[in-house]
């Protein structure tokens, strides 16, 4: 009897795995060829009747159909009239950081208790089950940058995931890249004026003096600590907050900076040159007065939200046409899914092509707004030799869809994240054919 | 600096500006000339709304009211003819549930029953919501009290005449709305001061509570008129309130009910206290969950005014589905998008494109649920809402296909006149002068909700 109770809990036990399992396919052995579609390579045009061959979970073969040899046995798609091209790469979500916007036991957003907090890893937080990823996946979403929330000066590490998988498969890199912010958002914290806090910093001036002395104390403490390693002093106590700043001093990995005003795009760029920070701005919505300075500072911006909305005598397409704006200028860009007002969730995470398709309606050649979504991103978090377009040797991340990607009438039909044909299957999907 | 962008330290282009302006303002004054002459529109895919889209159409606007409308139309040769080859022409985009344009007076949230606000006492019509709207082809607007009251405010109508003054904003014969709440707002709003309601069931018997209360004032005002008519001359007449008098309105039918509810339990409880008391619910706003029960609701005859796609930013929008709209129509429901947004205001028509993505709405069913549907939420669906004789000639001129996030509205007409040309510099507003007042914050979500 006792041993009949063990089985049936084991048993149990292992129900959920079996389930997660059979709703988590793997990618098979069996090269798969999406044949006949229109590829949008992003690195190398348009290929007409196209042939993707995939393979152990990596681009094969890209080529029009006959140039592309395809292996006896390959499982193969037919993609007439089908549009083919990359997964898209969302640049910035809170994704596995929230899940109900409004209830906060459920949000891993911001740690409030300081400005500074570098030492704070999303990689540690991130819920790789949420409902969000599967609803993003569903409209070609297959990569993006998950980033905490834009309270703090200096918010945390950024991670890059796959948006299928095991929380382990789906971690592509963690602290990829430093969280900073610039501007009002941040001073406000520090509650000026009647009933607030009065706390330290609560002015911009305050803000980059405590910025600044950070730096510097990092750079003290490197010297002590390098000099305490010569001496192999045992004394020498680590501070995890330096550490983790070492590697974006010494430009390593990328710092993004958001930033929305034009003056304190030029304040803290000065204080980014001084320190010879790799910047990649974000949020720069509001900056319409420093396009040209922006181009000589020769860093790519990220562009989020294009819906935020203008100042009051602003024309209505001031944002609007900020991407093309920066592309005609040389600047390197990419377009996230933020809403408007800010980043505040990822519930939207799904409409990030028509965030691009924004951008080519107000001027932004298409070949840059499919870019800004996926190749542009890949190469500012350090995935462009993996990520990011339709090339032999890259992840096999793939979406197919019934027309335009960038046009919010296009249907997605299939995704391939490393390969994997994704169950196109999520809560939401569940609900609809519940009530069918 | 953005090329589009007015530069306001140049008071040279400024006042040019201004002074085009004012020119197109005095033209308009003497004699609404520019109303009242003919344009004939040719050459352009016309999405009636009514009756499908016709290629290479022709539609014909007199005395700003549209005259004619087919591959050709029997306009007199003084028409203005307005080449629109390669142009989309719609309706103008009318937004059942806006917030715009109130500086933030959205809810009198000091009591869960509020019926006799007026939500024209808080219109500011030089916000620049207004404009933004305008440049997104939005033509007419249900500017709604916020959800934090049980019963909340009356509702204005207005046209988007961007420019003129206030009173003739005002969509002139448009019945009156009042808005309903129920859920987490108001159980937020007033538990979070321990006050009814706290929960779902304070929600409702708040409700019964206040036609209670109607009822007895209705009864007052009949036994009194009662003795009038019998010739008592001493009887002192009931003391006038405007709360209750808002209330007995509604009882009386004479305001059209828009609850602001989310779950699907919640709309079969509201139309069980409609019943109870008497009232027709014209439309359910956001009514996320309407896909578990249309086939109910739509036996009531209630319409919905939802979002194309938002989900999961409070509990009660954890069910939401983007297939929904086309869903709940396909079982029956009248089913209208809106904005709750000065963000989604400007781009309507591509929300509306999303349900040819989400659920397979055909074109005609999409531009429908943000022409002709939310005119009938709004009780003005014989005046506008598709391009048919007769009705106001509130015409947009896209330049690719609405429902698609490509199109930029071109030309807005409103009653036959130009209010918003995309081709002209500056704002390309027709007649605004002085300055635009600054619009409310962006809301992510659910914007009324900050309240």
């Amino acid at each position: 009897m006792k041993l009949l109770k063990l089985v049936v809990a084991v048993i149990a036990l292992l129900m959920p795995w079996v389930t997660v399992a059979q709703d988590r396919p793997a990618a098979s052995s069996q090269p798969i060829a999406i044949a006949g579609g229109k590829l949008l390579t992003v690195s190398h045009g348009t290929i007409e009747n196209g042939v993707l061959l995939i393979a152990d979970g990596k681009i094969a073969g890209v080529g029009t159909a006959g140039s592309v040899k395809v292996p006896k046995g390959a499982q193969v798609i037919d993609a007439k009239g089908m549009t083919v091209y990359p997964g898209l790469i969302d640049p910035e979500t809170n994704f596995g950081l929230t899940e109900i916007s409004a209830d906060d036991e459920t949000n891993d957003l911001l740690e409030r208790s300081d400005e500074i907090m570098p030492h704070m890893h999303v990689a540690d937080a991130f819920h790789a089950e949420t409902d969000l990823i599967p609803v993003a996946r569903l409209n070609g979403i297959t990569n993006a940058v998950v980033a905490p929330a834009s309270g703090d000066t200096i918010a945390g590490q950024d991670l890059f995931i796959q948006l299928y998988g095991n929380r382990q498969q789906m971690m592509l890199g963690n602290d990829v890249a430093l969280a900073m912010n610039y501007g009002a958002e941040q001073r406000r914290r520090g509650g000026r004026g009647e009933g607030g806090k009065s706390k330290y910093p609560s002015t911009r001036m305050g803000l980059i003096t405590e910025l600044r002395q950070t730096i510097l104390d990092t750079q003290a403490y490197v010297a002590k600590r390098d000099a305490a390693a010569k001496k192999s002093d045992a004394e020498f106590k680590r501070d995890l907050k330096y550490e983790a700043l070492i590697p974006y001093l010494k430009g390593e990995r990328p710092v993004v900076i958001g930033v929305y005003e034009s003056y304190d795009v030029e304040t803290i760029m000065k204080l980014a040159e001084e320190f010879h920070l790799k910047v990649i701005l974000n949020h720069l919505t509001h900056s319409q007065e420093v396009l040209d300075e922006i181009a000589k500072y020769k860093v790519p911006v990220i562009i989020g939200s294009i819906y935020d909305a203008p100042r009051a005598n602003e024309r209505y397409d001031a944002v609007f046409s900020l991407p093309a704006e920066l592309a005609k200028r040389g600047v390197k860009i990419a377009i996230s899914s933020a809403d408007a007002g800010g980043p505040v969730s990822s519930h939207s995470s799904r409409n990030l092509p028509y965030a691009a398709g924004m951008a080519a309606a107000y001027g932004l050649p298409y070949d840059d707004a499919l870019k800004a979504i996926t190749l542009n991103v890949a190469e500012m978090f350090g995935f462009g030799d993996k990520l990011g377009s339709l090339d032999v040797g890259k992840m096999a991340n793939v979406v197919i869809a019934n027309g335009d990607p960038l046009d919010v009438r296009t249907d997605v039909k299939r995704v391939f994240i490393q390969g994997v044909d994704v169950p196109q299957v999520s809560r939401q999907t569940k609900l609809r054919d519940e009530y069918k | 600096m953005g090329s589009y962008k007015l530069p306001s330290h140049s008071f040279v282009r400024l006042f040019a500006v201004a002074s085009i302006s004012l020119a197109v303002c005095a033209a308009a004054a003497s004699g609404q000339q520019s109303a009242s002459e003919d344009i004939v529109f040719k050459g352009a895919t016309v999405m009636t709304a009514s009756h499908g889209t016709i290629e290479h159409g022709a539609v014909w606007i007199h005395a700003g009211k549209i005259a004619g409308v087919g591959e050709t139309v029997s306009a007199p040769q003084s028409a203005k003819v307005v080449d629109a080859a390669g142009m989309w022409l719609t309706p103008g985009i009318i937004d059942p549930h806006s917030h715009s344009a109130l500086d933030g007076d959205v809810n009198e949230a000091t009591s869960p029953v509020t019926p006799s606000m007026h939500m024209i006492d808080a219109f500011d019509n030089r916000s620049a919501d207004l404009y933004r709207a305008l440049a997104g082809g939005v033509t007419t607007e249900l500017l709604l009290h916020g959800s934090a009251n049980m019963i909340g405010g009356q509702a204005v109508v207005i046209k988007n005449k961007f420019g003129l003054d206030r009173d003739a904003m005002l969509f002139k014969g448009a019945p009156g709305s009042i808005k309903f709440a129920s859920g987490e707002n108001p159980k937020r709003v007033y538990g979070s001061r321990d006050q009814l309601p706290s929960t779902r069931m304070g929600n409702f018997e708040v409700m019964r509570m206040a036609f209670e209360d109607a009822r007895h004032y209705m009864a007052e005002w009949e036994a009194y008129n009662a003795k009038v008519k019998k010739g008592d001359k001493d009887v002192v007449a009931p003391k006038r309130d405007l709360k209750l008098e808002a209330l007995a309105d509604v009882l009386r039918g004479k305001l059209y009910v828009q609850i602001h509810c989310y779950r699907a339990d919640e709309f079969l409880t509201e139309e069980a206290i409609a019943k109870e008391y008497g009232y027709k619910i014209r439309a359910f706003h956001h009514a996320l969950e309407m896909y578990k029960v249309a086939p109910e609701i739509a036996a009531d005859g209630t319409a919905i005014a939802t979002f194309a796609d938002w989900w999961g930013y409070k509990d009660e929008a954890r069910d939401a589905i983007p297939w929904n709209a086309v869903m709940s129509m396909r079982k029956g429901v009248r089913v209208a998008l809106k904005s709750d947004s000065d963000d989604h205001i400007r781009r309507l028509n591509s929300e509306a494109g999303k349900m040819v993505h989400y659920g397979g709405a055909t074109e005609d069913e999409a531009i429908k649920m943000v022409t002709l549907n939310p005119a009938w939420i709004i009780g003005v669906e014989d005046r506008v809402g598709s391009i048919d004789v007769g009705k106001d000639a509130d015409i947009v001129l896209w330049n690719h296909d609405p429902l698609s996030n490509y199109a930029r509205a071109m030309k807005v007409y409103i009653d036959g006149e130009l209010f918003f040309d995309a081709s002209s510099t500056g704002w390309g507003t027709t007649h605004f002068t002085g300055v635009m007042h600054d619009g409310g914050d962006f809301g992510s979500e659910d914007q009324e909700d900050g309240q």
